[in-house]
């Protein structure tokens, strides 16, 4: 095991490393920016180190200051969260070419899950269900016609460097696909420097339902049941819930074999996330892998008992996994809300300080966060300030609590989702489990806050 | 924790204009360049070519001018990882300014451990004058002084871990050259 670990982010994320570390009995190295000084992540860590200033490409995302950092404090491997370098495949070469390991899977599979178009490519050609479109990237208008001709419209054009919803354009019909290609291909040479794109088939309310994997070093591969994230909006999810409503044990099962197999197919190493879409006959296709550990794995953890950044520390060290497939157990029923620090009706970042914050409590609640009374948000980050989580035996027991720890949770000083999470679980539709990703916003137009 | 030795300035390639390929001037050059300071009668003259940069000044009115220093070609990797191109300086109280480090690594007092410190406690430096280097990742980053100004307090010890915004010395800018 190692001796010391230095964790490149932040936030919950920087403190949820921080706890598995104690618990393993491994020494933590914070590092922080100007702005997070004061910051609970630097405050539980054994050792604390400044890298920059507050604007994260010269802090979080400073590669040489957090090499030396790791280097000048001794450390043998970087835990790096999800977001800034989570998924940064040069982050994890360099890692890898001076000997401090990187806890998460190889540069090589980062690289290769980066490139959309490139992992459909590969796993489509090994039987492995991609969702219709084409092979690879496109060059051209007429491309983009034939193969949307073929697998029908309406269709979606992705930029291959693409994620999270950027560089995206749907097609309903064949005359806006000529414009809509043209423009989604500016839009990926100016946000990723990459014009190249692909085209897909566009489903129009589908579930996202994802697979939770760990692969340990020597391939050994598990799959931890999955999480429909299909409340979103603008494809940022607002709540998680594991087991899905929409999943049964069998298609569980298939979920989790295709995951496995995907993971296999590019020889994928520690904790990992496959992305499906789910349409309404319970089809399911590959979109992507999340190639880190997710902001909503507490809730796998809470119904397989199994905590997954300990598990990712152990892997990185070269440990087998400490669990079988046949040991893996869904018990009970798990949500997460997200608490952002945003005004509810637009998702606009609400930055400010914390005047008053009070955590919900009491049986099946969990709360992953950094914030405190008095603490100030800083307009720099993520506006995710904290998560609620919480685990009932049933899915109606969950709700009841999650209800529960969204009228005791206080947050004051700053706008925040709340009011928002606690309006969707009085929802007849989610209370019943019948939603898609159009969900979401359906909802908002038709309560305004 | 393991230390190595300071090493000597590494010659980092990175994108942008090419150092020259050897620290050292060409003397021919060097000579013009003295013989135009004084026929130019001015006490100070800096020129900075190609990544070399020359400064010749004059100690006291009516002398000869004197070569000052050759300095190394600048690292440009090291201007590109350090935020302010440069030092970092806020002002401390009483008219000090602080001169922290841009960068996380590990504080040197001198260019190697045979090789005396580039300041002390009472050192008079000029704007651009080497403090001290801090070493990240292997590259050897020069801290320049952003001014001129006496050196009043170094407040880290040689071979000492750094992190970005650390204190590294006190410089009274007021200060002359004298005394």
């Amino acid at each position: 095991m190692f001796k010391k670990i230095l964790i490149a982010n932040r936030g919950e994320i920087a403190v949820r490393v921080i706890r598995a570390c104690k618990e393993l009995g491994v020494r933590s190295v914070a590092v922080h920016s100007e702005a997070d000084a004061n910051a609970l992540h630097v405050r539980l860590a054994d050792e604390a180190l400044c890298i920059g200033p507050p604007d994260a490409a010269l802090s979080y995302r400073n590669i040489p200051h957090i090499l030396s950092a790791a280097e000048i404090t001794a450390c043998e491997a970087i835990h790096p969260g999800y977001g800034f370098l989570a998924e940064n495949a040069h982050f994890a070469e360099v890692c890898e070419s001076i000997g401090i390991k990187f806890i998460g899977p190889t540069s090589h599979s980062i690289a290769l899950m980066g490139d959309k178009s490139k992992a459909r490519e590969i796993l489509s050609r090994q039987g492995l269900p991609v969702l219709p479109g084409s092979e690879g990237e496109i060059a051209s208008e007429q491309e983009a016609a034939e193969v949307a001709s073929k697998i029908g419209y309406p269709v979606i054009i992705k930029a291959s460097a693409g994620g999270g919803g950027r560089g995206m354009r749907v097609v309903n019909k064949e005359e806006e696909l000529a414009h809509a290609f043209q423009t989604a291909r500016a839009e990926a040479a100016a946000t990723f420097g990459d014009q190249g794109v692909y085209v897909e088939r566009y489903f129009l309310e589908p579930r996202h339902i994802e697979v939770q994997i760990l692969a340990d070093e020597r391939g050994r591969t598990i799959s931890l049941g999955e999480r429909d994230c299909s409340v979103q909006r603008r494809y940022q999810k607002l709540i998680e819930e594991t087991p899905s409503p929409a999943v049964d044990d069998r298609l569980r099962r298939e979920l989790g074999r295709v995951a496995v197999e995907i993971a296999q197919a590019v020889r994928y190493r520690n904790a990992g996330t496959v992305e499906f879409l789910l349409d309404k006959d319970h089809r399911f296709f590959f979109m992507e892998m999340n190639t880190r550990i997710q902001v909503e794995h507490p809730i796998t953890e809470e119904v397989t008992g199994i905590d997954l950044v300990k598990e990712q520390i152990r892997i990185a060290a070269g440990q087998p996994l400490s669990v079988k497939q046949q040991d893996v157990k869904i018990n009970g029923h798990s949500f997460e809300c997200r608490i952002n620090a945003e005004c509810p009706d637009k998702f606009t970042p609400c930055p400010g300080r914390i005047t008053r914050f009070h955590a919900p409590g009491g049986p099946g609640i969990r709360v992953d966060t950094a914030i405190e009374t008095g603490c100030e948000i800083p307009s720099h980050y993520d506006s995710l300030i904290a998560k609620l989580i919480v685990h009932g035996r049933s899915r109606e027991e969950a709700m009841a609590r999650m209800r529960r720890a969204l009228e005791e949770c206080v947050v004051e000083g700053v706008k925040t989702t709340i009011p928002l999470h606690r309006r969707i679980f009085e929802d007849p539709d989610f209370q019943k489990g019948r939603f898609s990703t159009a969900f979401l916003e359906r909802f908002c137009a038709v309560y305004p806050t | 924790m393991k230390r190595r030795a300071p090493k000597a300035i590494s010659k980092a390639k990175a994108a942008g204009p090419k150092p020259a390929p050897d620290a050292l001037i060409d003397p021919k050059v060097l000579h013009e360049l003295v013989e135009l300071f004084q026929a130019a009668g001015v006490s100070d003259l800096e020129v900075e070519r190609n990544g070399l940069r020359v400064r010749l000044r004059r100690e006291e009115p009516g002398s000869s001018a004197s070569v000052r220093e050759v300095t190394v070609p600048v690292s440009d990797t090291a201007r590109a990882s350090s935020p302010s191109e440069g030092l970092a300086a806020a002002q401390a109280g009483e008219g000090l300014v602080t001169v922290t480090s841009p960068i996380v690594g590990v504080f040197y007092r001198s260019a190697s451990p045979e090789n005396d410190p580039y300041v002390e406690e009472g050192s008079y430096v000029k704007k651009g004058q080497v403090l001290c280097i801090v070493e990240a990742m292997k590259l050897m980053n020069e801290i320049e002084s952003e001014m001129d100004g006496r050196v009043i307090k170094l407040l880290v010890e040689n071979a000492k871990p750094v992190e970005y915004g650390e204190p590294l010395f006190l410089i009274d800018p007021m200060a002359g050259p004298e005394g």
